[in-house]
Order: C-alpha cells, then structure tokens, then sequence
C-alpha cells in the first residue's frame, strides 16, 4: 500500500477545480482505509495553494518549489519523476487536462509507468487495477489493465467525479524538486476579447446551435429564436470556428462552461465529448437533433429526433415575437 | 453564250478611264488581301488553342448548319420580330452578295476566259428586279433592328454586366454600342447609296432607250430617279452624281468586306462555323481530362479547344443567355455572355499578335481585363439554359466546368462545398451517413425490396443521395417503390453497392473523384443482372445515360416518369380517382432541357385528370431551381434573391394553382422551402408527381405530408 | 531543413457494427478509414512553413499502419508532402500509444528532422499522448495543443499559443528542434483533389520494418505498452426520456418545458 499521489493543478494563482475532483475520485482508490492520499502543488508559491485542497481526504500536501510560476513542462515533469520515485505511489492521478497533455505521457513514458488518460472509471478486481475510457469517438467503452506495473498514472475525466465538501487539516510537507532546464518559457495570457460583453458562465436558459443548423444565414433564424424565448443564444465549437458565432458563445472544453445553466435546449448539436463538458452538469437538457444516434442524447433529459428548422419555427409560434 | 449587242444589260465601269478601272481593281485586290489576312489571323489564334474532339461526320454537321442558318430556326426560337428582322437582314444581304459575285462571275471570269456572258438580256432584267428586293428587304430589316436597340431597348441587349464594378477597365462596354450602331448605319448607308447610285444612272442614262425603257426593272432606284427627276436633276448632274455615288458605294462595300475578320461582321463566319462543330451532349455529356494533361482544367486562354476559341468569336451579344440565366436572374456575379466575351476580349488582346506572349499572361483566371473571377465561376447552376437558347450553338458550360477544374485542383471553392466534397470520397453520399444506410428507406415498406446484388431483376433501381437519405424525398422513393410493387414490376436496387452518381460532382469540376463514382457504380452495375434502369433523380438519369459510356458502363436507362405513364398505359396501375386538381409543371433540368424528357410527366397529369397550366418558363425554356452544379453544397449569399424564389414567384401568378408539381429529388427539397420563404404556404401546396399518382390510385397512405388543398 | 509529421489512419465505426470475437476490439468490417482530422491541420502546418520558407523544406509524413493505411498517406502526399513512411510488423498490433511514440521516435532518431508534429489526439481514441511520449523518447522539448505557431526553419527558438480551458490561449517559447502536438483550427487545410491523390501514387512510400528501426518486437505490441485492453464493449445508452409526436405536438411540450423551467413570459 504505497499511497495515491493527485497532482494538483493551478493557473494563474487559483487551483483549479478539477483537482478536487482528483481528491474525491482518490478516496474510492484506497484499497484499505488506511492508504494514504497525498496531493502535491506545484509552483512558485505552493504554499499559497495549500488551503484550496486542504479538504477531507486529504492525508498530506507535498508543497513543490519550483522556478516558474506558470505551467512549466519539463518541470512539472522532473518533479512528478522525482515524487514519484521518492515516495513510489501505486497510483498516481492527474486531470485529464491541457496541461497535462503537455507532460504526463513524457512522465509515463521515461519512467515506464502504468498509464492511461481521459479515464471516467476505474477500480480494483482482484487487486489489479483496471481503469475504464471511451473509444472510436466515446461510441464503446473500454477497460484496460497494468500488468506488472508498479505504479500506474491515470489522467482522470474532468466532470465525472465527485470533489470532497468538507475541510481538513492535512499535514504540509515540502519536497524538493530537482532543476530542470527550462526549454520552454512562459511569455502571457491572451483573453479571447467578448465581442458582445454575453457571459456564457452566467446565463440560466441557454439554446445553443450546433453543425446541424447548416449554413451562416440560418443564425439568425436561432438567434431570433433564443430572443423569442428568453435564452441566451450559444453553440458549439464549428460554429465558432467557422466565425458565425463569436467565440465567447462557445460552450465546451475550450469555450464557456454553463455553469448557471439550469435548461439548456441543444439545437443541431450532435454531442462530441468535447462539448459535453461545458454543459452536461446541466440540469435539465433538451436536445434536437435529426440524428437519432447522436451522443447528445445520452446526456439530455428530453430528446426529440426531428427536423430542427420546422421545431424551430413552431416553437417560435409559442411565444410573441 | 457569247455576248449579245441588243441583249439588255449594264455596262460596267461606263466612262471610266483605264486607270481608274484598274485602280478600282487594285483596291478591291487590296481589301481582299486585308480581308484574307484578318481570316488569317483568326485562325492561326484559333490553332494556338488545344485539340477539339470533333467527331468525323462533316457532312451530316454542314447539312444540319446549312438547314439551321436557311431557316433561321435557332433566331427566332424566343423572339419571333428578332428571326423575322434577321431573315430580311439575312436574305437581303445574301442575294445582294450572290448578285455581286455573279457579276464577277460574268464579267471577271467567264467573259474573259471563255467569252461566255449570261449577264444579260431576261435573266438580267429579273436578276435586277430581285436584287432590288434584296435591298428592300435589308433595309427593312436594319431599320427595325435600328427601331429595336434604339427604342424598344429590350433588357437582354442592355450590355451592364454583372461580373464588374464601375470603375473595372472593363466595366465600360459602350465601344461595343459604337461598333454595333457602326455594324448597322454602314449597311444602312451601303444599301441607300446603292439605290441612290442605281437613280443617278438612271437619270444620267434617261436618253437611252435600254435603259430608260427597263428602268422599273429596278423599282426603288426608278421611284428614286423620278424623284431626282422632280427635284431638277439634268442627266449630266445625274453622270456626276453617279460617278461620285459609285466611288463612294464601292469603297465603302470594299471597307466593309475588308473590316469583317476585324468587327462584329465576322460572325457571317463564325458563328456558321460555330454551328457546324456544333455539340448536341456538350452539357449533358462533359468532356474527360485528357489522359496525358499536365494541368486539369483550364488555366490558361490556351488550355481552351480551337472549338471553343473559334466559337467564342461567334457570340453576336444577342443577351439569350444573359436572360435566361438563373444565377443572372438573381444578381449573382455570373453573366454566361460576359464569360464568352471576357474570354474573347482576353483572346483577342494575348492570341492575335504574331508571337505568342509569355505563359503567364495567359492566366484567365482572376479579375484583371478579360479575366474570369471565382465568385463568377462559383455561380453556375449547369442548367444548361445558356447552351440550350444560343443561337450560334455556343457551349457555355464546359467552358466553366473546365476553368472549375482547376479552381478544385487548386482548393479554391466555398469551404462547404470542400467538405461535402470529402465527404462523398468518404462515405459515397453527400450525407455523411454511412454506406449501410442507404437502403435504410425500405425498412418502413411492408415488403422486402430485392437485392440486385444478389438475384437478377428485370429493372433496376437506381435510387440517388437524396432520394435514399433525406427524409422528405424518402416518402416519395417509398411511394414509388409501392407503386412498382403494385405493378408487379420485378425490381431491385443495390444497396450498399450503389454511390452517389456524380452527376453534380463532375460539374463541380472534381473530375477524379468523379471518376471513383462512376467506375465504383459502373463496377455494381456490371456485377448485377438487369435488363433497364430506372431512376428517381434527373441527375443521376443525365450522367448513367450521357456519361457513363465513356467510363465503360452502356446501359438502357429511364427515368421513372415514362416507367409510369407505361404501367398507366398498359393498365398495370388503375386509377381510382382522377384527381381534378389545378396543378402547373416545372420541368426539372437534367430531365427536359438536358434530356428532352418534357411529354412523359404531362401526359401523366392528364391521366390523372389534372388541369395542367403551364408556367411561361417551361419545357426547354424552364428556370432552374438554383440547385445544380453544386450549388445545393453552397450556402446561397446572404440577402440575396434566389432562383427557387423567382420560380415560386412565377407560379403564384397562376390564378386558383393548387398544386405545383416537380419530378426530382432536389426540386423537391429547393421549392418546398422557397413556398414557405416567399408566404405561398396555406395557397398552393409542392408535390412530387409520384405522390399525385399514389393519390390517385386511392392509395390512403399517400403523401404523409399534409393533404394536397383541394 | 526536414519537417517530419506524424500521422495516424483513424477508424469511424459503421452502422450496426459488432464487437470481434476476442471482445477487444469492433469487427474490422464496420471500421471506416481515414486520416485523422488533426492530422490536417499539423500537416497544414507544415506545408504553410515549407511554402513561407526561402530556403527548402522537405516535409517527411510517418504512420505506423498496416498496408490500409497508405491511402491516408496518399492523401498527405498529394497535398504537397515530400516524402511519405509507413512502418509496420505484426508485432506493432496491439500497441498503445506509448508503443506508437516509441517507433516514431526511433524514425526521428533515423530522419533527424528539425521540427516534429502531431495532431492533439486521434478522433477514434483521442489518448492524447502519443507526440508527447514521442518527445520524452527523444528527450526534445516538447509543447502540446497548439493554435498558433511562429517558427522559422532551422530556428533555435520558437514562439507558439496554446489554448487552455475556457479558451485563454497562453503564449510560451521553445527550444527547437521540438515536438509540437497541433489543435483543430490552427489554420485551414488545403482541399486534395482526387486527381491529386491519384498522382500522388507516383510518389513512393518508404515501409520500414522493425529491425530497419533497430527495434525489438518487445518494444512494442502489448509488452511495449503501457496498458493492455482487457474488453471492449457498448455501454448502455442515453437516458433521455424522447418526446414523440407531430412536429407541433414537439413543439408544444418544448414550449411548456421552457415556460416552466425558464420563466419566460408568453
């Protein structure tokens, strides 16, 4: 029982939220109750994110210094090799995460560790660990295991596990992390600037549109639509690229996350995973969709297989334009 | 025979000195020389162009130009004062030439080498009194054309095009106007000066008996005499006058010889010329890449055929095509004249020197003077009403489809359209779905549909993308598939074995990925065991029936509109009801005007008893739904008029319609929108023809869609 | 200056596809292939260095794929890709990502080009490691989800963006020669026509074995991976309660769910 490591991840001072999630997913991991979870920060000023992942479940936070500030691949790389070659975990968590596509198969690789990433399930049969992902487009689910690997690293899914409510007092430890040249260097942040000043963040009643409305001319159609109705027009990650939309409408891992949602009517969306992790918390979706197939159904509350165009417009007779 | 003294004739040069016959002779030598050297640079611009694949049969194509200019057919089609108008010009101008050239024949040839005259005596006097005629008719001929472009201004002869801004080089098109006005006042002034030369003889002659005592032998010119006659004219201001007329007439019939190769004039030669290497499939049946081609497409004024060079010169800028193009129609920057006359002003500026200038400079493609832009090529719908209605048999379409070519090769095409391409490369559908799909449309019929691939069947069912995958079409495929089965036709289709004909990709200019759909389809076709094919969509009716053959696959193929009127007929399908609806037609491309598919349909609706008014664009003349040549993977420009619009608009106009019929997939698709777009919902309703005959037959689950306003 | 891109042929399922006998994988017969969508772009990437460039660049594609996978590398080939390697042995079935990087890594060690790219993820299994575990084998720096990139060839520093969550892109500088893994969007992929393509078939394909690469079959294939497929299967499906009916009929219940749950006025 050699304990489970979660890698804790920061930007720009704040903790992420996913990293409790990392917390909370440790605590099914604990093979007896007594194994022992310990959750290392990585930073510059490590210590100042202690108090964010000081919750239950929590036996210890490694405060690991290092020279950058910000995401630092080879850093972060040196360190977790370094952590884990100190305290040899059997499992090793980390968020699924854009930074850590930046490092954690290098960790794996040079250290010839277990691994796999976007996970949303794992567990212990027969006191091997076999971890669950999706594949060929999150159409089948597959589980793998880790024979006759020591320690194994999983990049957990953001959004599938539960974070820990309470507060705890762990125990601080400081772990020192050896140098690592620095090949790649911080420069700045660039906000992608809203171009209409709509928070997709705060917004309760949400239509978004997706591929399925067609071409650019049939926005307007929706947005007259969403007006109509009361909700805040967004869309999905096409839509944006393709500048229909500006990107600040943009619901999904690499736009806006619906936090406030409470309906959310999807419209033409056909539901890649990349989209359902900005809204599927939602509590109640609707989805449109003239593919009865698509992915988007797995997560909506209502679904209705049908044109989107003539729902559109008989939905729209319901309420005074 | 020999000349005879007291046979009555004209005698020509009459007074002249030697010197200024022979300088009369020298001039004319010197303006055939111009001429033939103006012939000459033509056709070597013509050579620089590539090979045409003109098939062999000279004689039968001469027979079939010959018929077409003596009749006037092509002129008149569409605009019955502009035949009239010409045939006068025509046959005027004709005669006229026949009779100058018969004088040379006489006097030039004949008398000289064998001392035979014919120019004389009865034969002379008639050939007088028809020339004269000759000349009337000509005048009467320019005079309204003059009347026409002057006053009547008809729109299709109003230049502006739609391809430039104001400000463009050549945006400004009024030398045209000059030249044109030009072409028409010296043939004007040719043909008076004639009559006023033949009055002044007359006056100058009037003490002769044999030529005074004939002179109604030529009546314009003895009405004209009379006239100078009254206005104090002496027979010696007559011979002065008549002198001066004769220089003037003669150099000025001289110039204008000279000057044909050179202006407007020239389509006395070109546009014959056009009509004899004339194309009847040039839009229905695309031309192949040649195989040892380093470029697909057209790039360069010289990639073009010497067909298409010489055909460009053709173009009299009568505007047909300009009117009836759909893209036109709906101020889209496409003008099928200005891409025939970019091309030609480009050709003429880079193909008439002696050298030819440096490839580069030979790039159409672009928006510099000459220069044929993207957003224009983009436009074409491939409806063929351009190649359709032009009178001098030029081929608008495989000049686009070619320069589209090389815009694919290039990436250069609306993004959309890019992707539906992968798309089709991909899954064998413009869809996306999957190739399992496709016969997903039977599942909801109560009987099994046989597998072609599997057992022989006497007709093959060639379904089409739309039909099998879009779920408004998928009621109408089923419908058919119903009323085959009632008929007891021993059908089958493909199933997975069957792709997206290509029809629309080809004129797209994805010419290889068109060839993979067709040698895949031709490949299904071969392996299976059928006698004719049968087809829901236009599309895939005009490439199996037109194209195929050149990529291996011969097949007996129909389009389902004379399968049914055939099982009507022969009482294979009985008619419960007739339906007594007030219904119009609109013919779909690729089935009429591409192939000639305009009785089936109708005879249809008569069965059915339906009053069938015609829209005025119909038949050969009908106005594309906007659809084709790729436009349906292309989102329409926003604010925009479109063509399905212009057409429901055209069929609100018919008092009390119910219902407007259509007979292909697209139409289908394209009107049912436009009927709600243009607030025509709740007045007339859009069927496809099959759903009426299934209503017909009493079938109760005909048209799921809301019933047909009765 | 060489430019080697790392591609992958991507398998879509069919309709009706069926789980393999073994239950670890679908029935290649309801596989469809094609080149991964984030290999356009890195490939684009690529192409647009290699045409902004004075100086030539030869730009190399790899893929470790069986015989089926080089019409994806025809297709790379026909969009102006010099060169095109396929490295395949039985043993390779079965590999996982890791096992994939380190094949490619032992073709870069062989290639020595100045910049290595790759998509982000794959469409079919998205693990989203492969160039990365491709650097750490190279020991290169390394940087991944690029949606800008500033570099000149044979540069020793290059400037990029990558695109965090919520869509703040974070501008850094690395060390080259590196390996850069590429996102959608990044620029727009030029269109292959299929005359292209087919001329392209002109160009050969290098196919490299194992022993080429100075690589054991114990390198890759399950012993080289690092996670094995135990089962492959459908999960139970969508919990969405489908609300049937005519269009108007659908209609109506939306309009009622949304005048409960959202308040709106009428």
């Amino acid at each position: 029982m050699s304990g489970i490591l979660v890698i804790a991840e920061h930007r720009r001072g704040e903790v992420r939220p996913v990293t409790l999630e990392l917390v909370g997913a440790a605590q099914s991991a604990r093979r007896v109750p007594e194994e022992r979870v310990a959750v290392a920060v990585l930073g510059a000023e490590p210590e100042r994110s202690v108090p964010s992942v000081s919750v239950a479940g929590v036996d210890e936070v490694l405060t690991v210094k290092l020279a950058a500030g910000e995401f630092d691949p080879d850093a972060y790389e040196a360190a977790v090799r370094a952590l884990i070659e100190a305290r040899k975990p059997s499992l090793v968590l980390l968020p699924h995460s854009i930074d850590s596509f930046g490092y954690a198969a290098a960790v794996a690789a040079k250290g010839n560790h277990g691994f796999a990433t976007d996970v949303f399930r794992f567990g212990y049969e027969q006191g091997a660990l076999v971890a669950t992902r999706g594949g060929y487009g999150q159409k089948v689910n597959i589980e793998v295991d880790f024979p006759a690997r020591e320690v194994v690293i999983l990049a957990l899914r953001a959004g599938v596990f539960k974070p820990p409510q309470a507060r705890a007092s762990p125990s601080v430890t400081s772990f020192a992390a050896p140098p690592a040249r620095a090949r790649v260097v911080s420069r700045s942040f660039i906000e992608v600037s809203a171009a209409d000043d709509v928070d997709m963040t705060t917004a309760e009643f949400i239509l978004a549109i997706g591929r399925g409305i067609g071409e650019q001319a049939n926005v307007e159609r929706f947005r007259e639509l969403a007006e109509a109705v009361g909700a805040v027009l967004g869309c999905s990650r096409p839509i944006a690229d393709a500048g229909w939309l500006p990107k600040s409408r943009q619901i999904g891992q690499s736009g806006k996350t619906a936090s406030a949602c409470k309906l959310y009517v999807a419209m033409g969306i056909s539901g890649a995973i990349q989209h359902l992790a900005g809204m599927k918390h939602v509590s109640t979706i609707v989805a449109v969709n003239a593919d009865a197939g698509a992915s988007i159904f797995t997560v909506a509350k209502y679904g209705i297989v049908g044109d989107i165009f003539e729902i559109a417009d008989a939905l729209h007779s319901h309420f005074a334009s | 025979m020999t000349r005879d003294p007291t046979a009555v004739t004209r005698v020509l040069f009459e007074d002249f000195a030697p010197a200024a016959i022979a300088a009369f002779y020298v001039i004319a030598f010197a303006a055939v020389t111009v001429f033939c050297f103006g012939v000459y640079v033509e056709v070597r611009k013509y050579r620089r162009g590539s090979a045409a694949d003109v098939d062999g049969r000279l004689l039968a194509r001469l027979q079939a130009m010959i018929g077409t200019v003596l009749s006037h057919r092509t002129i008149a089609r569409r605009d019955r004062a502009a035949g009239a108008a010409h045939r006068l010009i025509f046959y005027g101008f004709v005669l006229l030439f026949l009779g100058t050239a018969t004088i040379t024949l006489d006097y030039d040839i004949l008398g000289p080498l064998f001392g035979v005259h014919f120019w004389q005596g009865r034969f002379y006097l008639w050939f007088s009194l028809v020339l004269d005629v000759a000349g009337v008719l000509l005048t009467g001929g320019l005079l309204y054309m003059m009347y026409r472009r002057g006053w009547l201004k008809p729109p299709k002869l109003d230049y502006a095009r739609p391809d430039r801004q104001p400000g463009d080089p050549d945006y400004d098109r009024s030398g045209y106007r000059r030249e044109d006005w030009a072409f028409l006042w010296t043939l004007l002034v040719i043909v008076a000066t004639g009559y006023l030369l033949e009055a002044a003889r007359l006056v100058w002659l009037e003490a002769r008996p044999e030529v005074w005592a004939y002179r109604w032998w030529s009546p314009a010119g003895a009405a004209l005499a009379l006239g100078l006659r009254a206005a104090g004219m002496s027979a010696a201001s007559g011979g002065v006058l008549r002198t001066g007329l004769w220089w003037f007439h003669g150099l000025l019939a001289l110039l204008f010889i000279a000057l044909i190769p050179f202006t407007k004039v020239k389509h006395i030669l070109t546009a014959a010329g056009s009509l004899v290497l004339r194309d009847p499939l040039a839009a229905q049946r695309l031309p192949r890449v040649p195989q040892d081609q380093q470029r697909a497409g057209a790039q360069y004024i010289t990639d073009f055929s010497w067909k298409q060079l010489l055909s460009l010169d053709a173009c009299t800028k009568c505007g047909r095509c300009h009117e009836a193009c759909p893209a036109t129609a709906v101020g889209a920057p496409l003008s099928p004249r200005d891409v025939i006359l970019s091309l030609r002003e480009f050709a003429n500026r880079t193909l008439e020197s002696a050298t030819l200038p440096e490839q580069a400079e030979l790039d159409v493609h672009g928006k510099g003077p000459g220069q044929v832009a993207m957003e224009t090529l983009w436009s074409c719908r491939t409806c063929m009403a351009c190649v359709e209605v032009c009178p001098v048999a030029i081929e608008h379409v495989p000049v686009i489809v070619q320069m589209r070519r090389k815009l694919v090769e290039e990436g250069q095409m609306d993004p959309q359209l890019k992707k539906t391409l992968q798309t089709i490369h991909k899954t064998g559908n413009s869809f996306g779905e999957g190739k399992r799909k496709r016969a997903a449309w039977t599942k909801a019929l109560p009987f099994a549909v046989k597998d072609a691939r599997k057992e022989p069947v006497d007709v093959l069912w060639f379904v089409g993308d739309y039909a099998s995958f879009d779920p408004r079409n998928q009621k109408v495929t089923q419908g058919l598939a119903w009323l085959l089965q009632e008929a007891g036709v021993d059908f089958g289709i493909l199933y997975e074995g069957e792709s997206n004909a290509g029809n629309d990709v080809r004129r797209v200019g994805e010419e290889g990925l068109y060839e993979v759909l067709a040698t895949s389809n031709i490949e299904s076709l071969s392996a299976a065991s059928f006698k004719t094919i049968v087809t829901t969509d236009p599309h895939s009716y005009n490439t199996i029936r037109n194209e195929y053959p050149d990529f291996g696959g011969r097949y007996q193929i129909e389009h389902y509109t004379t399968l049914v009127l055939r099982l009507l007929q022969e009482g294979r399908l009985r008619i419960a009801r007739p339906l007594g609806l007030r219904v119009t037609f609109h013919d779909p491309c690729h089935l009429g005007r591409f192939n000639k598919g305009y009785e089936a349909p109708r005879e249809i609706l008569r069965l059915l008893g339906c009053e069938l008014i015609e829209m005025g664009r119909c038949r050969a003349n009908s106005f594309c739904c906007g659809a084709g040549g790729g436009r349906i993977w292309m989102p329409d420009p926003v604010g925009m008029d479109r063509p399905a619009h212009n057409r429901m608009r055209e069929a609100a106009a018919i008092p009390d319609l119910q219902v407007y019929v259509v007979s292909c997939p697209k139409d289908l698709t394209m009107f049912e929108d436009a009927l709600k777009a243009t607030g025509n919902e709740g007045r007339f309703v859009v069927r496809e023809l099959i759903e009426l005959v299934r209503e017909a037959l009493g079938d109760r689950q005909a048209a799921a869609a809301p019933g047909v306003a009765a | 200056m060489k430019l080697l891109v790392a591609v992958k042929q991507v398998a879509a399922l069919d309709e009706d596809f069926e789980i393999r006998a073994d239950g670890k994988d679908v029935d290649a017969e309801f596989l469809l292939r094609d080149l991964n969508e984030w290999d356009d772009y890195s490939l684009e990437e690529a192409m647009k260095i290699k045409e902004a460039g004075a100086a030539p660049v030869e730009v190399v594609v790899v893929c470790v794929g069986a015989a089926e996978a080089d019409e994806s590398l025809r297709k790379c080939l026909a969009k102006g890709a010099d060169r095109a390697i396929r490295v395949w042995d039985e043993a390779i079935e079965g590999s996982d990502s890791i096992a994939v990087a380190r094949v490619l890594a032992a073709v870069a060690r062989r290639e020595k080009p100045d910049m290595l790219f790759a998509g982000v993820q794959s469409s079919d299994h998205a693990f989203a490691s492969t160039g990365i575990a491709t650097a750490a084998f190279l020991d290169w720096p390394h940087a991944a989800v690029l949606t800008h990139l500033e570099y000149t060839p044979g540069g020793k520093s290059a400037v990029f963006r990558r695109e965090l969550e919520g869509g703040v892109l974070h501008e850094m500088q690395i060390e080259c020669p590196a390996v850069l893994t590429i996102q959608l969007g990044i620029n727009t992929p030029r269109y292959a026509s299929l005359r292209s393509i087919k001329q392209a078939a002109a160009k050969p394909i290098e196919v490299l074995s194992l022993e080429d690469l100075d690589l054991a079959p114990g390198d890759v294939g399950e012993r080289g991976s690092l996670s094995r497929v135990r089962r492959m299967y459908v999960p139970d499906k969508g919990r969405a309660e489908m609300i049937e009916g005519s269009v108007e009929e659908q209609a109506a219940r939306l309009a009622h769910l949304i005048k409960e749950l959202a308040g709106s006025a009428s």
